[in-house]
Order: C-alpha cells, then structure tokens, then sequence
C-alpha cells in the first residue's frame, strides 16, 4: 500500500547555534508500521535527531517524513501526521486543564467542536484518563502527567509517534502502564529510551548513536547481543 | 513536591462554584467597586455587604479559615500605607488624648475606612479565586473582553510558577546540602549564580515549551473551546448581589434623606 517510507533521512548534519555540533551525518530509513528503539549515551544527539523528524529543527541533509520532503508547505500537515512526545510532560503540557491540552492540536487542525470532544474522549480513553479533563496539570502526579502529554498527540490521530524517554522517572508500575500503551497503539513509533528490556519488549528493531552518529542498526536481539557494542558506547 | 494552590477549593462542589465565571467576576468586582465607594460612616452598609460575603462562603463551603489566611496577609501592607493618618492633625473633628498621643477622630475613621475596604477586597477576590477555577476565571475574563494576550500571559504565568518554584526547591536544596549558610557577604555570589541559573532554566523551557506547541500545530494564536451560555441562575445571582449592595452603598444617604440628618 505505501510505496514511500515512514523516515527516509540521508547524510543529516545539524549544529546548535553556539557552535556543538549534536549530528553529523546520521542516515536513516524507517518502514511504515515499524517500531524503532533509539539507544544511546546522553548526549549522543538523540533528542536532537528525533527534533528533526516534525521540522522543529531543521538541519542540513536530505529528511522525507511520511514521503514529504520538509519544507514550509508540507510542514503543517507533517507536524498534524508526526505526534512529538517530549520527554518533560511539563514541556508538553501547558493548557490550564487536561482537557485543553489534549484539544490542543485537534483545535489547531481546525475541527469541528464535536469531532474535538470526540478525538479527546478517545485519546484520553487509550491512556486511561478519562475523568481528569478538568484537572490543571500542576494537580496530576507524574506519571500522570505522562501519560496525558501521549493523549494530547494522540488526539491528531498521529501516523508516527515519536517518543523522547517516555518512561523516565517512573516506577515500575508507571512504566508498565506507559510501555502497555504503546504497545497498543498501532501505529510506526521511534521511542528513545534507556531500559533495554523496554527496548526488547516493544521493538522489533534498535539503533543505536553516539556522538551525533548511527553506530548501530539492526534487530534487537543482535543489538543486545553485541555487548563489545553496547559497552563501547556506555549501554551496557 | 506539595504547593499552596490559590484556586485550592475551586473543585469543591456548590451553588457559588456552578456559577459562570462571567456572573461571578462582575458580581464581586461591583461589589468591591460598591464597598470602595461607600461614605465612611455608613457602619451598616459595611456590615451589609461583609454579611453578603459570609453568606456566599457558607455556600460556598469554603472554610472561613482558608479566607481570614489570605487576608491576614494584607494587614501589614494595610497598616504599612495607613497606620500613621491617625496621628496627624485634622482641623475638624474631634481628638482623643491617649497617654499624651493625640489620636485625630478624622484620622481614625479614615483608617477603618481604608481597613475595612480593603480587607473587604481582599476577601471578596480569594473567595472568587476560590470558587472558579482557574482556567474558567481566564476563560470568563477573556469573554468579558480582557486581551488575549494578558489571558495568555496570566496562564501561563499560573501553569509554570509551580515548576519554577520546584526548580528553585531542588536548586536550594542542593545548595544547603553542601553546607551554604548564606551568611557571609562573599556568599553573595552563590545566590547571584543560582537566580542567574534559575533564569537560563526558565528560558530553555520556554523553548521547550514553544516546541511542544509548534509540535502540535500552534500557529500564533492559542484557541479555546469552551463556550458556556449564561443560564437564568447567573443573571439572577448577580442582579440580586449587586442590587443589593447598592442599597446598602445608597443607605447612608437615604437614611439622611428620610430622617433629615
Ligand atoms: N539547545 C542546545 N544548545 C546547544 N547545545 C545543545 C542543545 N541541546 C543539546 N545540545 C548538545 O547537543 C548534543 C546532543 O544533545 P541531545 O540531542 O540532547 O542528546 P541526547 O538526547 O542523546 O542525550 C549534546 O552535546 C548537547 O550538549
Ligand atoms: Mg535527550
């Protein structure tokens, strides 16, 4: 059905504007329907490189997401089809109640009032938080917090879900309702995280960067076998 | 980490927090507006509308507690703009000698005046803020015209300050946990540093923030759904509020009026 890809990216370099250079030259290419691990140190680039995949930033090299080039026409409808999830839900959440931050995207696609409250009903459903609309963000607990700042993408109805840590700082039981969620939603997913197990639980695949660079691209299991790998860049 | 919420009661269910904002924001500034306005003896024009206002916080349920904490905290700036007018003389009126301080009567009635109003605003505003939430306080205000940008301004103001707080939290933990005391001069430094931090912090998550927003398609211009119709029991809460007071504003007047005083 889909002839392009969900990520085609070539030789992407980006420099932050006080001089440190956070990609140099990263290549990837992503299949519809695939769900993506991206491991590495801190500092690595990786959220810089996922940045990349809605246009917030925007370096130099050839990026195709959802089989559009990123330029100023196609950047509205790549932001409405790509889902962002920061990795502080304070960073993502910034509606004076749970409702508005989840309607938040739905109100900028310019839909109707009903197929708003619908969109947000269903993405607050999906991440079991129905009931808090009327909650400021400041009266949620953390995990919380997380799992609203997934419904308030969710309710674009995202093709691609990119997610930066979204189970950092929780307990145990938080990450298992948050990697529970993901793995329900049926949709092409990039998700950086820290938690190898997660990684093997959700992906099929993992990459893995340091210094601004892919070092690593394969299945997960043989990632997670390469433990020479692993300990070279301060996984494992 | 635990916060003192202002809107801390504004979820407890009541007649008062069903209201519309609008009908509750233009109640209580008229009635302040009212109370402000008042001649300065009209004693029972200022027990009118205090009794007003304790009859709404029963409704309301809000503790009595929670209110007289707030406005507590207005008395030293009260007292700090007011105390003194006692003290100076006034051609007219009478005086009170107290252990050779002469108190001016003049002087005295102006500050139970000042007092009275302005502890009178500030209950009235927290018990508003404590029985609207928030966001419908913003939601009401940019319906009764208030710019955009001020609303947007104020929420965003109210989202953070609980994170920038936080922040400073940790901030100052960290510090104190290597043992600064803060009580030398050259210690002054650490402090600078930390409120430079504090800015740089905010700052990158502003930047954060406005990504997220981008992200979800921002485009300028932050719209809101929420559209609640003004129903009868909000026009009838604030014409019989407001009504009210003005009799009570009136009374000293219409009392001299009918009585020839
Ligand atoms: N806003 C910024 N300005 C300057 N440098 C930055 C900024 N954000 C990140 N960097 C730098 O870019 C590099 C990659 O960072 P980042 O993408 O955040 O890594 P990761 O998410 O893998 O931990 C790091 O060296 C980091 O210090
Ligand atoms: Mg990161």
């Amino acid at each position: 059905m889909h002839h392009n890809k969900a990520v085609e990216i070539k030789n992407l370099h980006y420099k932050y504007p006080d001089g440190t250079s956070a990609l140099n030259g990263v290549d990837v290419v992503i299949e519809h329907g695939e769900t993506v691990a991206l491991l590495g140190p801190n500092g690595a680039g990786k959220s810089t490189f996922i940045l990349h995949l809605n246009g917030i930033l925007r370096g130099n090299g050839e990026v195709k997401i959802l089989g559009l080039p990123i330029n100023g026409r196609t950047l509205k409808e790549i932001r409405r089809r790509v889902g962002l999830v920061f990795q502080d839900p304070d960073d993502q959440l910034f509606c004076p109640n749970v409702f508005e931050d989840v309607a938040f995207g739905p109100i900028n696609m310019g839909l109707s009032k009903e197929e708003i409250v619908t969109k947000v009903n269903k993405a607050l459903a999906s991440v079991e938080m129905e009931g808090f609309e009327k909650r400021p963000a400041h009266h949620l607990s953390f995990g919380q917090k997380k799992r609203v700042a997934i419904a308030s993408v969710l309710s674009m109805e995202p093709d691609m879900l990119v997610l930066d840590e979204p189970t950092s700082n929780l307990d145990p039981r938080g990450k298992g309702k948050i990697i529970e969620i993901l793995g329900s939603l049926p949709v092409t997913k990039v998700v950086i995280t820290h938690n190898l197990d997660e990684a093997t639980k959700l992906c099929k695949r993992a990459i893995v960067m340091d210094e601004g660079k892919i070092v690593a691209d394969d299945a997960i299991e043989k990632i997670l076998s390469n433990e020479s790998m692993l300990k070279n860049h301060g996984l494992f | 980490m635990k916060h003192f919420f202002i809107d801390k009661y504004s979820e407890v269910k009541s007649p008062i927090r069903n209201l519309d904002a609008r009908a509750k924001i233009i109640t209580f500034f008229s009635l302040i507006l009212l109370c402000v306005t008042t001649p300065p003896k009209a004693l029972l024009a200022f027990g009118g509308y205090y009794l007003i206002l304790a009859i709404m916080l029963v409704i309301s349920k809000v503790p009595l507690s929670f209110i007289l904490k707030r406005v507590v905290i207005a008395i030293p700036f009260i007292l700090m703009v007011a105390a003194f007018i006692p003290f100076i003389g006034a051609d007219v009126g009478g005086s009170y000698n107290l252990w050779g301080i002469t108190l001016y009567q003049r002087g005295l009635l102006i500050l139970f005046n000042v007092t009275v109003k302005a502890l009178f605003g500030v209950a009235a505003l927290t018990l508003l803020v404590s029985t609207t939430p928030f966001d419908e306080l913003m939601e009401g205000l940019k319906k009764l015209g208030v710019p955009k940008v001020f609303i947007t301004i104020a929420s965003f103001m109210y989202r953070y300050i609980f994170v920038v707080v936080d922040e400073t939290m940790r901030m100052k933990r960290a510090r104190d946990s290597r043992n600064f005391e803060g009580r030398w001069i050259w210690q002054a430094s650490a402090v600078g540093h930390m409120v430079a931090t504090l800015f740089l912090r905010s700052y990158e998550r502003g930047e954060r923030v406005y990504s997220a927003m981008l992200s979800r398609g921002y485009d300028g211009e932050v719209k809101s759904l929420s559209e609640h119709p003004i129903t009868r029991k909000d026009i009838i809460f604030t014409l019989f509020i407001i009504s009210t007071a003005v009799l009570l504003n009136l009374s000293y007047a219409l009392i001299k009026l009918f009585i020839g005083g």
